[in-house]
């Protein structure tokens, strides 16, 4: 068998352990392909990412339900840690595509969205820090500095907690650190007008526009 | 059995019951319910959104009860699992009440419990349900609820600013704004002349202390009212929500389980919704001493549920707790489309028919998913109201909602993706009379003109 077969037979099989959500398989394939020699670069680009990313339309065309997400994401969750170890063993850098901080606004305990949203990141490449729900607004903030963020991202479902979101952005500006993160909202209650008039940098009603927009917004920043 | 104190022993399980991360949580509730689904042979057929299958009812409820008896609920504060024995869920059901009386003097209104296709009309118990409203019409726009001939309860909205400042949930501002809005739901059933109705609750309050906050027999809510007391999607409480508990049991309160089930969510497709409701409602039942269930099923990617996923989670659970049970139940219709618009009130209707014939009071309305702000009226309301008692007097019978429901979700589903808003409150009433525009009563005109050659019979309406 020669490598470029190896490759491809470990690639498909992968793909459907990912596809259908089977953790334990899709860890030992990863396993395998780490044992036989595969680049986990490779297996993070060219198999976990656009699988992942393929499930997550499947979700957004109501083709498969948010359990297949779910499962799923968590299988390339195990699958890229273990491919992090073995990227960090050999010496090289793991790279990511941006540092993206996220959390429910404080008081809303409604986390599926921002779930939903975190999945999708992780699926394109990014290193989320998910603080979970009900989040005071300066940890926001102080998780961002110390994990060397490039966004915070703050959802609310419920229109009495969206104030939350504001009160994130009210603090960047007085802290003097606006300039310093991309800033941007997301969930129910959220609105572009209301994203706009608290000084978000963007906002985002679906998780593939959130990616989208992420990706946009550091694309923007990185180039001016 | 519980032996002692319910409550204390919900708390003690809350402490001590099995650790477990919640996203774990969520994948074994989502694969038991499929296991479920597939044991209790639970169909779903998108040509018929209401079954007239007694049998797969009753499958419906033994699997939710299962359900629950095997995941329990989860303690999102402590990371713990509550669970009860199948024993223990049904005494409480057994001690559930079946009667009900929301408000108080001449207003008083009796809620029992309703059977499949029962004879009774149901109850309209309404209001801007939760919804995000503007302060700047709020007194107005609840006036226009309370007014409506068919509705027989109101439930506050969700004002977002107080003095025009951002209400935040956790703070001061929170109180100030949920003892505003109280009030202001008893001024606006006063000004109508039914002081004595019913207030659902309200929703401005997000925490156990802005809800407390409300309990104010003279100015704000009676215990003749009610307190929603809310579940996490899906099966998930926490400590800020069981603190209600005991405070609106020693105030005699009315206690109402709000559900929020998402179709295509942890409980997967419309078979496995219509079981995850049945063990929320049970989780009601147990953890909450529920007076009322509040079943708002929530498509995940719409908000709505007036699709066929949310009209077959509609009439399956309501069914299965119709004949398994005696609670009071209601339902509510969220919709794509906004106030002002014949669409939202055609969502309405088809939502009414089915609810009134599987076993719900009414409850809602939420228009524009309950997305933006101000769009939603009282007319809306008041016609589920006057369609749930159409549907009844009519005769109409599972088969028949069906059959109704499918032909108007011909008229509306194409705006699933792109939702006609409609016009905020302000523009759709006359701002001094509090009556409605010409425009929005043509639309319930013509609506009413639809529902008729679809087989209701009406009575008077208000705005005939």
């Amino acid at each position: 068998m020669d490598s470029f077969s190896l490759q491809k037979e470990i690639a498909d099989e992968l793909k459907n352990a990912l596809t259908i959500g089977d953790k334990q398989t899709a860890i030992a394939i990863t396993q395998h392909a780490i044992d036989q020699g595969a680049r986990p670069l490779a297996l993070v680009q060219e198999v976990i990412v656009p699988t992942l990313t393929e499930v997550g339309k499947r979700f957004e065309d109501l083709e498969i339900f948010l359990p297949e997400l779910m499962a799923a994401g968590e299988a390339g969750n195990a699958c890229t840690a273990l491919l992090e170890q073995a990227i960090l063993k050999s010496g090289s850098q793991i790279q990511n595509e941006g540092t993206v901080v996220i959390g429910t606004a404080r008081g809303d305990i409604h986390d599926i969205g921002k779930n939903i949203v975190t999945s999708l990141l992780k699926a394109h490449g990014y290193k989320v820090i998910d603080l979970g729900k009900d989040v005071p607004s300066a940890r926001f903030i102080d998780e961002a500095e110390a994990n060397h963020a490039d966004v915070i991202a703050t959802s609310a479902l419920m229109s009495i907690t969206r104030a939350g979101c504001r009160e994130v952005a009210d603090m960047l500006r007085d802290r003097m650190m606006r300039d310093r993160y991309l800033f941007i909202v997301g969930g129910g209650s959220i609105t572009q007008e209301y994203a706009d008039e608290i000084g978000a940098d963007g906002f985002s009603e679906t998780g593939s526009g959130a990616v989208e927009l992420v990706k946009s917004l550091l694309q923007n920043k990185r180039g001016a | 059995m519980f032996y002692n104190d319910r409550l204390l022993e919900i708390f003690q399980r809350s402490r001590n019951g099995q650790f477990m991360k919640e996203v774990d949580y969520d994948l074994r509730l989502a694969k038991r319910t499929q296991e479920l689904v597939k044991e209790y042979n639970i169909i779903f057929d998108p040509l018929n959104v209401c079954p007239s299958d007694d049998a797969m009812a009753d499958r419906v409820f033994q699997a939710g009860l299962q359900l629950f008896v095997d995941v329990g609920a989860y303690h999102l504060d402590t990371q713990r699992v509550i669970k009860f024995s199948r024993e223990e869920i049904l005494d409480a059901l057994r001690q559930a009440p079946d009667t009900l009386y929301l408000g108080e003097g001449r207003d008083m209104v009796i809620a029992r419990h309703h059977s499949i296709e029962d004879p009774n009309p149901p109850l309209n118990l309404t209001g801007p349900a939760g919804q995000p409203c503007s302060e700047d019409h709020y007194l107005e726009l609840m006036i226009s609820y309370a007014q409506e001939p068919y509705v027989h309860a109101v439930e506050s909205g969700a004002t977002l600013t107080y003095n025009g400042a951002d209400i935040m949930a956790g703070t001061l501002m929170e109180v100030k704004a949920v003892q505003r809005d109280a009030a202001t739901a008893r001024e606006a059933i006063r000004r109508v002349g039914k002081p004595g109705m019913h207030i659902g609750d309200a929703a401005t309050g997000m925490t156990a202390i802005g809800k407390m906050a409300a309990s104010e027999p003279t100015r704000l809510l009676r215990p003749c009212d009610g307190r929603l007391v809310a579940q996490m999607c899906e099966l998930k409480t926490n400590d800020d929500q069981l603190i209600r508990v005991p405070h609106l049991l020693n105030y005699g309160s009315h206690i109402i389980n709000l559900m929020t089930p998402l179709t295509g969510g942890i409980g997967g497709g419309p078979a496995g919704v219509a079981v995850v409701s049945v063990a929320e409602t049970l989780l009601g039942v147990v953890c909450y001493f529920a007076t009322y269930h509040y079943l708002s099923i929530t498509h995940i990617k719409w908000t709505n549920n007036s699709d066929p996923w949310g009209m077959y989670v509609l009439a399956m659970a309501g069914q299965a707790m119709a004949r398994n049970s005696h609670i009071v139940w209601t339902d509510d219709p969220f919709c794509v489309n906004g106030a002002g618009t014949i669409e939202n009130l055609y969502e309405v209707a088809g939502h009414a028919i089915i609810g009134s014939v599987c076993g719900y009071q009414q409850h809602g309305v939420g228009s524009t998913g309950g997305n933006v702000v101000d769009h939603h009226t009282g007319l809306e309301a008041g016609w589920q109201g006057e369609v749930g008692i159409a549907a009844t007097k009519s005769g109409i019978t599972r088969e028949k909602a069906n059959q109704i429901a499918l032909e108007l979700l011909l008229l509306y589903k194409d705006t699933f993706n792109n939702p006609k808003l409609g016009k905020p409150f302000h523009e759709l009433y006359d701002m001094k009379t509090i009556t409605p525009s010409q425009e929005w009563q043509d639309c319930y005109r013509r609506a009413k003109e639809t529902l008729t050659r679809l087989g209701l019979t009406f009575s008077y309406g208000p705005y005939d």
